[in-house]
């Protein structure tokens, strides 16, 4: 069975140096949200793995992370190699590494909201990205085009929802769009 | 940063590329240029922002995240079952050590025993999955350096092994063929008379590798000495793999805490001390050798029996059962409906991929879907090596250290 040793925050800092000083090597670091497990303590931690390679053991830190958003100080000092490994947990489950010297998304990009490992952000429930184009029908030629079922509601599978053709919606091209953009600064 | 200043002055002792720099005029011309990620040498979507004075490196910072798509969350959707789909397409070389690590994983919550047959048949696999990985760093190392025929010749192997994979598996890659409990189906007939021509063939093919590269001046040129990064930088930055053996850190997994059955075999591991891409070339080269070795091992004492754990409750039944039991009707429906439970706890294991400690941190909620899966992907963890080893070198000399990182994007970015 693994070793395990649950830590909190305040507490982190220092024992990490002091394992550190025992010879441990620290071989990983990952978030983790225990939103839907049982057991109280904070909703999240950071777990590091640890190596011992004389001695050829491993050890698993839970570091409890209280707070919003919830804040560890970060192991970068003490290891380096967890460099990454802490960006990512600030990333996926927007954990803050009090003192990482880059504290920024790794894998999603920059702008992105949210953190998606996280429990209460589901997978399948992200809005559509692609406002769908409208269709362009050419009246006649040399007239100006019109658009047909301009910017239909679709579902979170793309498909168009139904019941949606109303004459109201059959507006011109320009005006659609540009209440498009009002929706999307909403 | 003392880390960085001690290797200036080391260089500039050793009159290397730190004794140029110190001598360059053109200091003042500092450029920062954009490296990726769609570039060849960067072995698929890895960017790179380089600060460059002339030809030297500056600074190098990797910049990932082009091929996310989110496996690890993807991994809570699935089943325990379906989960090894996934994992097993994030080192896309190295698939089959992704499947066996999530599976131990697993088994270590299952509290579940692998049978010896499907032990050897998983590290015959592996093995061979080593040997095919290495043979897409040799082409590549050697594409890199300007050794068009490396790559010709590697993937010439690798070929056969393929075959063979697609043989037993039915797939030549993402083979989803290791399971917890032990491996999906039993070898097919006819698989040692396959795996004895690729025994045959492959040490002759090794020498003509190193025929190729070993001593050719123009590579040795290239590589030795370059690269370099030392023990302790290893042992901070928890490099592993073929990168810290190189540097004189005699850890391998299967050696020093074993897994499967590699307890039972013999085998040696390479360490060097120079720590530059010439050690990391001549430790992979051993390792192939090494494989072949534990392969004639493996082929040679493969046991009988069950291929993987019969317990109904996590395998389902094989196919003539279906025909005349109803018992094995309703569990095989069971299983591949709502899949098996995993009672609620934490595992973390560890094997030995080509690229180096390959982990996997699995929790259970006690449901039949993982609750978190988190892999440790040697690459990512060793692509923060990378800036020790290029920054006050040339920029030439860059494009050897990403080949002998060997990172797999897939992996990285996971």
């Amino acid at each position: 069975m693994p070793e395990i040793l649950r830590l909190a925050a305040s507490e982190w800092a220092d024992r990490a140096s002091s394992l550190r000083s025992e010879g441990w090597v620290a071989t990983d670091l990952c978030g983790l949200d225990r939103l839907g497990l049982v057991g109280d303590g904070a909703r999240f931690e950071v777990v590091v793995q640890l190596l011992h390679m004389e001695t050829r053991r491993r050890l698993t830190v839970h570091v409890a992370a209280e707070g919003d958003p919830p804040t560890v100080p970060s192991a970068v000092g003490v290891w380096p190699a967890v460099d990454f490994p802490e960006r990512e947990a600030y990333d996926l489950v927007g954990i803050h590494f009090d003192g990482h010297p880059n504290l920024r998304r790794i894998m999603m990009p920059d702008e992105w909201e949210g953190h998606p490992l996280r429990k209460d952000y589901g997978v399948g429930k992200v809005p559509v990205e692609f406002r769908p184009q409208p269709f362009l029908q050419i009246d006649a030629p040399g007239q100006a085009t019109t658009s047909v079922h301009a910017a239909r509601e679709v579902d979170h599978l793309g498909q168009p929802v139904p019941g949606d053709d109303t004459p109201a919606r059959r507006e011109s091209n320009w005006s659609r769009s540009g209440a498009a953009e009002g929706e999307a600064q909403e | 940063m003392t880390i960085e200043a001690e290797r200036i002055v080391e260089r500039f002792e050793q009159g290397g590329h730190g004794a140029f720099v110190e001598s360059f005029d053109a200091r003042e011309e500092r450029m920062t240029i954009n490296m990726g990620p769609v570039h060849p040498a960067t072995h698929g979507v890895l960017r790179l922002l380089l600060e460059l004075e002339g030809e030297t490196v500056v600074r190098c910072e990797p910049i990932i995240g082009y091929l996310h798509t989110g496996m690890e969350k993807e991994c809570e959707d699935q089943n325990w079952r379906g989960a090894t789909t996934i994992v097993t397409r994030m080192d896309y070389l190295a698939p089959f050590f992704n499947e066996l690590v999530y599976s131990l994983a697993v088994e270590e919550l299952l509290e579940c025993d692998v049978p010896p047959r499907g032990q050897y048949i998983r590290m015959l696999l592996c093995e061979l999955n080593r040997l095919s990985s290495h043979m897409v760093w040799f082409g590549t190392q050697g594409l890199d350096m300007g050794a068009m025929s490396a790559m010709f010749y590697g993937f010439r192997e690798r070929e056969m092994i393929l075959d063979f994979f697609e043989m037993v598996t039915g797939l030549r890659m993402n083979h989803q063929f290791i399971h917890p409990g032990g491996v999906w189906e039993d070898l097919p007939d006819g698989w040692d008379d396959a795996l004895e021509r690729i025994l045959d063939v492959l040490p002759g093919r090794i020498a003509e590798y190193e025929d190729l590269l070993s001593y050719n001046p123009v590579f040795l040129e290239r590589t030795k000495g370059v690269g370099v990064i030392s023990r302790d930088e290893v042992l901070a930055l928890a490099a592993s793999g073929p990168i810290a053996r190189a540097a004189g850190v005699d850890w391998d997994v299967r050696r020093d805490m074993p897994y499967d059955a590699y307890g039972e075999l013999e085998f040696d591991v390479p360490v060097e001390d120079a720590g530059d891409v010439y050690a990391r070339y001549q430790v992979r080269m051993v390792e192939m050798r090494e494989s072949l070795r534990l392969l004639r091992q493996i082929a040679d004492r493969m046991p009988d029996g069950d291929h993987k754990n019969m317990d109904p409750k996590l395998s389902p039944p094989p196919r003539p059962e279906l025909n005349r039991s109803m018992e094995a009707v309703i569990h095989h429906f069971k299983l591949m409906t709502q899949g098996y439970t995993v009672p609620a706890g934490e595992a973390y294991r560890v094997v030995e991929s080509p690229r180096g400690e390959l982990g996997c941190y699995v929790v259970s909620d006690g449901g039949t879907s993982p609750y978190r899966v988190h892999v440790r992907d040697p690459s990512f963890v060793n692509l923060q090596s990378l800036p020790v080893m290029v920054e006050e070198g040339m920029i030439a000399d860059l494009i050897a250290s990403i080949a002998s990182i060997d990172p797999v994007l897939g992996g990285v970015d996971r």
